[in-house]
């Protein structure tokens, strides 16, 4: 993609910026996943495509509170979870169409997450961090509790769901496209709005109160306010890809939405591809989730038709790393702390950036 | 009555475990101002060394921990040295993400190794009890506690009466001070972050008897120890000792007045009551 870019700004004889370079690939790239369905049909590839731009939702959604505001939650499994939970319970038990049912859920996790953030912002550090994770924790156990309410640990297995109306227009969700158009929608909107959060008064106040609380307080910044604004939309966003991840892969369990590997998840793609930055979600899932499906199912590669089906390569994997994809997680959280904690997006811009000064 | 006296004395018998991987994680949260992430997992690699020398060679892992302390004590001092020791001083949140990480290259190299299969380590004590006025208490677990009490009496020695100990006492107060004072920081950052394994290693081999033994098993021993330490008072040695019997305790009663499928949420729960109104912790003092 890089080469591309350099040959279109070659070509038009205009340099462009480092910036502008970023902004072309994206660009591209968005071309390139707004048509990919009508080009390739591989079921297995839209479904990498929709579980890719959950994590982009997700990622993008952390990113306004703990990056943007500094508030390094590992708790974010909560608001996945009440919004899994939300759409298939009033889906399943009310009757309730999931396509209200997953702004219903929004609108919970929202709530839930205003009192939360009464209690939890008022810590600092680690402190928060633990809190957090606290939090999640007890909803986990609540819905492995509650049976009578949340089936326990049985979980939910969703049959089918309905075809959506819109006017005239019908959409059936039985195929994979309208999941892959769907979650693209809305993880382009999710960076937008975080590309304009980022630009607006409030991106400057959350990166005020990161830098410096005290500091951010004296000149007049409401902290407890800002932060729950970033923490309303961060739940928000999060609760609508937890909605419709339950929709999609079609069963949710308490361990599977609300577990602390949720949390670890969200929070690693905002790690790899650079806390803080706009596109740094985005580039951590395109790393993390093609990586961890891969290992979960490597027979995904042969139906790609990257490799023969008697390939030694789908075997290996299976036998061997069946589950190394939390492994790799470590692994990378490691690597990434230790060498490169600005991330990939930190990595590539260095790399794409105007030609440093050789060093004479 | 006699069901409250039973509960809190299963739930002081547990505690003393608890006790044990608190002290572990005081240990090093006082040293390096570090939180570890991985202390669980350290709590699950002591259960299956203790497993592995009890099922190949039969040793009882009462014994086994004259193994499994040292053993643990070197896992630890590499990842310290090897690890931890880089982000010494650097932002909190790039301290907790490490050890998360290392958490779970641990839990997943057990998992690659051993498989997510529930292990048992079944003694010929394993379910044996004794009861003393009418309170039954299970043997393993007694003497675990018995173990417990040992050790944390030993380190408590250790810590305030040899050279070496005073040094690591020193590097807790003022690191910078210490270093002025001749001590060697990164050195007792490593023999802290041993000890500290060490006995969360112990830990686990003290409960393998009476636990499952699973790659994941550590998570919730990782949250738990952190309620301890929090309110204990964050580095306080005694304070983790209190800690750790007290939720013990806690959640002993809450599983038998509410349901054993909450007793964890309402430790949780307390835990989130502690950070709001007492965050210093119950010992420690308040903070300036």
């Amino acid at each position: 993609m890089s080469s591309d870019a350099r040959g279109l700004a070659r070509a038009s004889k205009l340099s462009l910026s480092a910036g502008q370079r970023v902004g072309v690939i994206v660009g591209l790239l968005c071309v390139v996943f707004a048509f990919l369905p009508f080009i390739v049909t591989k079921p297995y590839l839209l479904h990498m495509g929709v579980l890719l731009f959950l994590a982009v939702i997700q990622g993008q959604a952390w990113n306004i509170l703990g990056g943007y505001a500094g508030q390094h939650s590992l708790g974010h499994a909560a608001y996945f979870g009440l919004g899994a939970y939300t759409t298939v319970m009033l889906m399943e038990q009310n009757q309730i169409s999931p396509f209200v049912g997953i702004w219903l859920g929004v609108l919970v996790a929202a709530v839930v997450s205003l009192l939360i953030g009464a209690i939890t912002f008022r810590l600092r550090g680690p402190y928060f961090v633990l809190a957090s994770i606290s939090v999640a924790e007890i909803i986990r156990l609540l819905a492995l509790h509650f049976k009578d309410v949340t089936r326990g640990a049985e979980g939910f297995l969703i049959s089918s769901v309905p075809a959506l109306h819109l006017g005239p227009i019908e959409i059936d969700f039985l195929g994979k496209r309208p999941f892959y158009f769907a979650a693209f929608t809305v993880a382009l909107i999710t960076t937008a709005l975080s590309y304009a959060v980022q630009q607006s008064k409030i991106g400057y106040y959350l990166q005020a109160v990161r830098e410096d609380q005290d500091a951010a307080h004296s000149i007049g910044i409401n902290l407890q306010a800002y932060k729950c604004l970033a923490l309303v939309i961060s739940a928000g966003f999060t609760a609508w890809a937890g909605g419709f991840y339950a929709l999609f892969v079609k069963f949710i369990d308490p361990d599977t939405v609300f577990g602390l590997d949720v949390s670890v998840q969200i929070l690693l793609t905002c790690i790899v591809g650079g806390i803080g930055t706009l596109l740094g979600p985005a580039l951590g899932a395109l790393v993390l989730v093609p990586l961890s499906e891969i290992l979960r199912n490597p027979k995904g590669l042969v139906q790609l038709g990257l490799v023969a089906s008697d390939s030694s390569i789908v075997r290996v994997i299976e036998e061997r790393f069946s589950n190394a994809h939390s492994f790799v997680y470590g692994l990378l959280l490691v690597v990434i702390i230790l060498f490169a904690p600005e991330g990939l997006f930190g990595v590539l811009k260095r790399l794409l950036g105007p030609a440093r000064v050789r060093q004479s | 009555m006699q069901m409250f006296f039973q509960a809190a004395i299963s739930g002081i018998l547990m505690g003393g475990v608890y006790a044990l991987i608190g002290i572990g994680l005081t240990l090093i949260f006082g040293v390096m101002q570090v939180i570890n992430f991985a202390h669980g997992d350290l709590v699950m690699v002591g259960m299956y060394a203790a497993w592995l020398l009890f099922s190949h060679f039969h040793v009882d892992p009462f014994v086994s921990i004259l193994l499994t302390g040292p053993l643990l004590f070197l896992l630890g001092a590499l990842l310290q040295r090897a690890f931890i020791q880089r982000v010494i001083g650097e932002a909190q949140e790039n301290q907790i993400l490490l050890t998360i990480g290392l958490g779970l290259l641990l839990s997943n190299t057990a998992m690659l190794a051993f498989t997510s299969d529930y292990q048992l380590l079944t003694t010929s004590y394993s379910s044996k009890a004794f009861t003393v006025a009418g309170v039954s208490m299970s043997v393993p677990l007694f003497f675990a506690f018995i173990v417990t009490m040992l050790v944390a009496l030993a380190l408590y020695l250790f810590l305030m009466k040899t050279d070496t100990g005073a040094a690591i006492r020193a590097t807790a107060q003022d690191r910078e001070a210490a270093q002025l004072m001749g001590i060697n920081v990164t050195r007792m950052s490593v023999l802290a972050f041993g000890l500290g394994s060490s006995l969360a290693g112990i830990a686990g081999a003290l409960i393998a008897p009476t636990y499952y033994i699973f790659p994941q098993v550590g998570h919730a021993f990782t949250l738990k120890s952190f309620v301890i330490v929090v309110l204990g008072g964050m580095g306080s040695v005694v304070g983790a000792s209190i800690g750790g019997v007290l939720i013990g305790m806690v959640e002993s009663l809450a599983a038998l007045y509410l349901a054993s499928g909450l007793k964890e949420a309402v430790v949780f729960a307390l835990f989130l009551l502690l950070l709001l109104f007492r965050p210093s912790g119950l010992l420690g003092r308040a903070r300036t």
